[in-house]
């Protein structure tokens, strides 16, 4: 909401200086700040849902005065000359939703009068577009007051206003020309055959005033906040008036709002005024009830002693009714305006008086706190671990959004039927929740290749989601990608393409620091993103945790790719913090080598032999190395010759060479016989 | 003989003296103490001698064969040292080369931010818990004390998928999420990424906040204005000047916003706090006579670009390396 610094003072001589207004007002819960408005100066307010009470000049004067404590005798209240007794009969159908409805019939009015130019100008600071003189004594009311009013043009009306619930589908053409179709649930103003408009929204296009009308019925009335809330929400219909009810209007200005309304009118084009004609159900009219406030209540929520001076008089300040009554509790019944729908508790009556005591005025204080030794948040340690590790492999982490569009997230899934779309996306390039974060740190390694970053590492740790059975669902997960050179160009040192046993090791290191690579293995696999030669499933025991592989060539290619980055999702969950460290004393006793070099086919994976050869569980074999692993066309083409360095190490004792000699006879008879192998 | 002996000791040891290798030397030692060298021979040919004669001569053969092998030990040593001494002289590298370095990468800022955050509240004594970003409209709002249709839902431009599940507008519920995990006292943070309909250059539609909850036994607004203050001295490492203002959050009562007295003189938003609404916790079955607290949220964005004086938040969404390799 915005309003004139000039209209502000007008009624309030004492605003001098806007600065310190604005300050007291900001320190008081009412968020504003000055801007210029063709040189002229507007307060806009930022007014918090429960303030209702501060929509219109009168709130701000209201609260104005509260702070400085001074009394505000209110504004103006005139009562206008009656010219005839035409009225309209008022039928409300429920009364809880609308329990005050005022009108007046004016009739005769000049129309054409346009609107003075203070008005306009007043209308036009506070943001509100000059329509024609009706309109803009109505808006300028809702501004002075805080009721908002309709006009509508008395000939449109059919014999009688009733104010009733919309029948289910029942359709109405809006006055900014759209239909709209609403339901029980909706407050709408009738005549005897049409719908005149939404309650507190908006009113119909045929009921509107024109150019050429010259009698009106005027509307001011009281709805209950609950039957508008929402409903603007759901029509994707906002007006200064929902703005205003769906907060709650004074339920005891509907009157005085008919003749402000009527005085201004007559002062500019005459017309001829009928009666105020109200239907009124004082039983359904919102009452603030007696609040108990415990005076050691407010000691204990606000750390302070407030005198009870002080606090009954800022009670006072605020319009509040009090008595001091004591409930077993000292204190008082406190009683809030009807203007205040805020204050329906205790703690809402305690941040009043803190907050026109002032916040600023409660000290610091430290709490008192039982020691409570805890481990530091493995949670927190886990994440500090994984981003450490991969920041030292050379990835940096890269935070994208977590929506994508449907073709990045078809990327890295064919199927489209576990996605999880948005209902209302910003855009369509953030309509649907990532299934992976690939598509992103691909995104992003386009992105810095064309801010000629040559060697790029990137990771990410964050969520992907799906819908299963419309249930959404989310898992967190670690990702990766590597492009570019091993290292950096530097001088006597070749450097070579990172590729998939790069990032293969900085996952098996990561496996290692975890304690869990013993249950890790690779397993190959197509995966829709991945090339698919050279692409893996992780298994941690029998359970697939992630993916890992070169990025499929036909997508490289679309993207404008050099070569195919080396990608890795992985389950954050399957990384667990080892609380528990196996430690086992152990002694030195000295290793012997043994190489071995086996001729076999290309596509058979060495794993296989290594797997065999464990399978003779040998326990003085503790580890094998592949160090060596080479084709040549010379030997065959299809064949290759894999090196194994075999170590043979003994927790007990020193291993003799004939024992080891034998350990190697069951090796050689392995390969050779069972797996039918060549030794060379 | 013992002529004989003599010049072949004289012999021995100017060959020694002469050499200048250790391999040259190895070669003097072949010659003289080697199976088939000189002084081997001599020692041999003892058995030729009168039996009388032996052990004198025998005596001398052996005197010379050690003082051979001493030499030559000698010399082996002095060889050496000036082999190192030389192999010292000679070697120098270009220290000024660059050296072979290995590629190290960097965490986010807002990674970094919230971690900071974190320690520093876990030094205070608060658990660290995550929720759900696809939250139920019970635990975003309603739980909140925020109902359906209530006005301050507008406040939060919700994105959902349907009538039940949204992506959760703020690191509230995570409040809501503890306390029914833990019951109370509880002191807890919950940092997390949060979603809004809302993008231009102060607002990007995801971003981070920190939750903090408080709930024990007396348990005042001095708490919640001393440890927010601490939390923002050490967080900008710096004496900071705050103002809390009266503001509205449904789930606090009083509730507060604080702004920050920037190095320009201007107020700056930085969080939002107050005292836990008595009905968030009886709606968990709190006795709230018995037990208050307080809680704060603030954006991790926001804190990172004051403290790091960004001023576009989409940056932190660009991921341009040259950009997040500025956080090291």
């Amino acid at each position: 909401m915005k309003l004139p610094v000039e209209w502000l003072k007008k009624h309030n001589k004492k605003v001098t200086d806007v600065h310190n207004l604005i300050h007291k007002l900001t320190l008081a819960g009412i968020e504003c700040e000055l801007i210029d408005h063709n040189k002229q100066q507007v307060i806009d307010f930022s007014l918090t849902p429960n303030r209702a009470d501060c929509f219109s000049l009168k709130g701000i004067l209201q609260e104005i005065a509260a702070i400085d404590n001074k009394n505000f005798k209110g504004l103006r209240n005139q009562t206008s000359k009656i010219h005839h007794n035409q009225s309209l009969p008022i039928a409300i159908e429920s009364t809880q939703d609308c329990p005050v409805f005022v009108t007046r019939v004016i009739k005769d009015f000049d129309n054409k009068v346009s609107s003075p130019m203070w008005l306009k100008d007043r209308l036009e600071l506070s943001g509100f577009k000059s329509v024609n003189l009706v309109v803009d004594i109505a808006n300028y009311v809702m501004l002075e007051t805080g009721q908002p009013l309709h006009t509508y043009d008395l000939d449109s009306i059919n014999s009688k206003i009733i104010v009733r619930r919309a029948k289910n589908k029942e359709s109405i053409k809006i006055l900014d020309g759209s239909s709209k179709v609403l339901n029980k649930n909706f407050l709408v103003i009738a005549d005897k055959d049409k719908t005149l408009g939404i309650a507190g929204i908006m009113g119909s296009e045929a009921s509107g005033i024109s150019e050429t009308t010259t009698s009106i019925l005027l509307e001011s009335a009281y709805f209950n906040f609950e039957i508008i809330m929402g409903k603007s929400r759901l029509l994707n219909l906002y007006s200064e008036a929902s703005l205003r009810f769906e907060r709650g209007v004074d339920p005891n200005i509907q009157s005085h709002a008919v003749e402000r309304f009527t005085e201004l009118l007559n002062q500019e084009a005459g017309g001829n005024n009928g009666p105020i004609k109200q239907a009124l159900s004082n039983k359904d009219k919102p009452k603030n009830k007696f609040i108990f406030l415990r005076k050691n209540h407010i000691r204990k929520t606000l750390g302070i002693t407030i005198p009870n001076k002080s606090i009954v008089n800022i009670l006072k300040r605020l319009n509040m009714e009090l008595q001091e009554k004591d409930f077993g509790y000292e204190g008082w019944s406190v009683k809030a305006p009807s203007y205040r729908f805020d204050l329906q508790d205790e703690c809402d009556l305690i941040e009043e008086i803190a907050r026109i005591y002032g916040y600023e005025k409660i000290p610091e204080s430290t709490e008192k706190q039982n020691i409570n030794l805890q481990l530091t948040s493995l949670r927190v340690e886990k994440k500090n671990k994984i981003s450490n590790l991969l920041c030292s492999f050379g990835y940096s982490e890269v935070v994208n959004y977590s929506f994508v569009s449907p073709a990045m997230n078809l990327l890295s899934k064919k199927s489209y039927s576990d996605a999880l779309d948005i209902q209302n996306p910003l855009s369509i390039d953030m309509s649907v929740m990532r299934n992976s974060l690939w598509p992103g740190l691909i995104t992003n390694l386009s992105h810095n290749l064309k801010r000629q970053q040559n060697d790029i590492r990137l990771f990410e740790i964050g969520k992907v989601f799906s819908s299963h059975k419309k249930i959404p669902d989310e898992k967190l997960v670690i990702s990766g990608l590597v492009y570019g050179n091993r290292h950096s160009e530097q001088w006597g040192e070749e450097t070579r393409s990172l590729d998939f046993y790069d990032v293969k090791g900085h996952l098996e290191d990561m496996f290692n620091q975890f304690q869990i690579i013993g249950n890790i293995s690779f397993k190959k696999v197509k995966h829709s993103m991945l090339c698919p030669g050279k692409s893996a499933s992780i298994r941690l025991k029998n359970k697939t945790i992630g993916f890992v592989g070169e990025l499929n060539p036909e997508i490289s290619n679309e993207l404008k790719l050099d070569s195919n980055p080396v990608m890795f999702e992985l389950d954050y969950d399957a990384l667990k913090m080892n609380q528990q460290i196996n430690y086992y004393p152990s002694k030195y006793f000295p290793y012997s080598r043994r190489d071995l070099s086996i001729l076999m086919d290309i596509d058979v994976e060495v794993k296989s032999i290594i797997k065999m050869i464990d399978a003779l569980k040998i326990k003085d074999l503790s580890n094998i190395i592949i160090f060596d692993v080479y084709m040549d066309d010379k030997i065959s083409s299809d064949k290759k010759s894999v090196a194994l360095g075999l170590i043979f190490q003994s927790k007990s004792r020193t291993l003799k060479d004939d024992e080891i000699d034998k350990y190697m006879i069951r090796i050689n008879q392995l390969i050779l016989k069972e797996m039918n192998l060549i030794i060379r | 003989m013992t002529d004989r002996l003599s010049d072949l000791s004289k012999q021995a040891l100017e060959d020694i003296r002469n050499t200048s290798t250790l391999e040259a030397l190895d070669s003097v030692r072949v010659q003289y103490l080697g199976k088939k060298g000189s002084v081997s021979t001599q020692l041999k040919k003892l058995s030729d001698l009168d039996p009388s004669d032996r052990p004198r001569i025998g005596k001398e053969v052996n005197k010379l064969k050690k003082l051979v092998e001493h030499e030559i030990a000698n010399k082996k040593n002095s060889l050496n040292d000036e082999k190192i001494k030389s192999n010292i002289e000679d070697s120098s590298l270009d220290v000024t080369m660059p050296g072979r370095r290995t590629v190290i990468g960097n965490k986010h800022p807002v990674s970094s931010t919230l971690n900071e955050i974190e320690k520093i509240f876990l030094n205070a004594g608060f658990l660290v818990e995550d929720g759900p970003e696809i939250e139920d409209e019970y635990h975003n709002f309603t739980a909140l004390n925020i109902p359906e249709n209530h006005p301050a839902r507008a406040m939060h431009d919700t994105f959902y998928f349907n009538a039940q599940y949204l992506l959760r507008t703020h690191t509230s519920p995570i409040q809501i999420r503890s306390m029914e995990k833990y019951g109370v006292p509880i002191r807890v943070i919950a940092p997390g990424k949060v979603y809004r309909r809302d993008s231009d250059i102060t607002h990007t539609p995801m971003f981070h906040q920190i939750e903090g909850l408080v709930i024990d036994k007396d348990i005042n607004f001095t708490h919640l204005k001393g440890i927010l203050h601490d939390f923002i001295n050490t967080f900008f490492e710096d004496d900071m000047k705050l103002r809390f203002r009266p503001s509205y959050f449904p789930f606090t009562e009083p509730s507060a916003e604080v702004d920050l007295l920037s190095k320009d003189n201007q107020w700056l938003e930085i969080l939002g706090c107050g005292m836990v609404h008595p009905k968030v916790l009886t709606n968990l079955g709190i006795d709230n006579e018995i037990f208050n607290g307080y809680a704060f949220g603030m954006g991790v964005e926001r804190l990172a670009m004051l403290k790091y004086g960004i001023n576009d938040i989409r940056l932190f969404y660009e991921n341009d390396l040259n950009f997040l390799n500025q956080f090291k």
